[in-house]
C-alpha cells in the first residue's frame, strides 16, 4: 500500500497554463503544500509533468491531512501527568 | 567626475540591462543541484513505478532521452542551442524560466 508523497518545491506562477493545470490536478496549490498519491501510471506521469517544480518521496501510506499535520508537530518540551479539573 | 555621479553607460544611456555572458560558479552549482533534484524525482518515481511492476509512456521517454547529471558534460549544463547566436550556443541562464525547465539535449548535429 506504498504512496507517493508530492511537496510543490517550486512555484508554478509564470508557467504555461497547462503546467499549472497538472499542480491543480495533484492538488499542489501553493509552495510547500503536500499531497499524498497512490502509485499508478497516471499519477506517475503527471508528477513527472511537473518534475522541475516537486519533490517525491516513496512512504509507506497515504496519511490523512490529520495524520500528516501530526507529523509536523515539534516536541514541546514537556509532558502533561495530570490535568486539574478545578480552573480558576 | 567622481562621487555618485560619475559617468557610467547606466547613467548615460538610460535603461542599461546586462546578461553576463557566463553562469558565476554559483549560479553552475546551484543548476547542478537542480539538474540532481530532477533526476532524483525520476528514479523515485521509476522506482515506485518498478514496485508495483508498472511503467508509464512518459517515463519510458524521460528515461530514454534524458540524461543524468552525472553523464552530462559541462557544455549541456550550462549552455544551450540557439539558433540566433554566432556559434550557436547561449548561456542557458538566457533562457527564460531557466530554472524550472529541462533543457538537457541538443538538436541534431550540434
Amino acid at each position: 500500500m506504498s504512496a507517493f508523497r508530492v511537496t510543490l518545491q517550486r512555484s508554478g506562477i509564470g508557467l504555461p497554463k497547462k503546467t499549472n493545470a497538472v499542480l491543480k490536478y495533484l492538488g499542489l496549490t501553493h509552495r510547500g503544500a503536500v499531497r499524498y498519491t497512490d502509485i499508478t501510471p497516471s499519477y506517475a506521469t503527471q508528477i513527472l509533468r511537473v518534475k522541475e517544480l516537486v519533490k517525491v518521496d516513496i512512504v509507506p501510506r497515504r496519511l490523512t491531512r490529520q495524520e500528516h499535520n501530526a507529523t509536523l508537530k515539534t516536541n514541546s518540551g514537556y509532558v502533561v501527568e495530570k490535568q486539574t479539573s478545578e480552573r480558576k | 567626475m567622481f562621487g555618485p555621479f560619475k559617468p557610467s553607460n547606466v547613467l548615460l544611456g538610460g535603461l542599461l540591462w546586462k546578461i553576463p555572458w557566463r553562469m558565476s560558479p554559483n549560479q553552475k552549482y546551484r543548476q547542478r543541484r537542480r539538474l540532481k533534484a530532477v533526476d532524483q524525482v525520476i528514479a523515485t518515481v521509476d522506482e515506485g513505478l518498478k514496485s508495483k511492476g508498472m511503467t508509464s509512456k512518459l517515463l519510458d521517454r524521460l528515461k530514454a532521452e534524458v540524461p543524468l547529471e552525472s553523464e552530462m558534460l559541462p557544455r549541456d549544463k550550462y549552455t544551450t542551442f540557439s539558433r540566433q547566436e554566432k556559434g550557436y550556443r547561449i548561456g542557458l541562464h538566457r533562457v527564460q524560466k531557466w530554472t524550472r525547465k529541462t533543457i538537457r539535449v541538443n538538436p541534431k548535429g550540434f
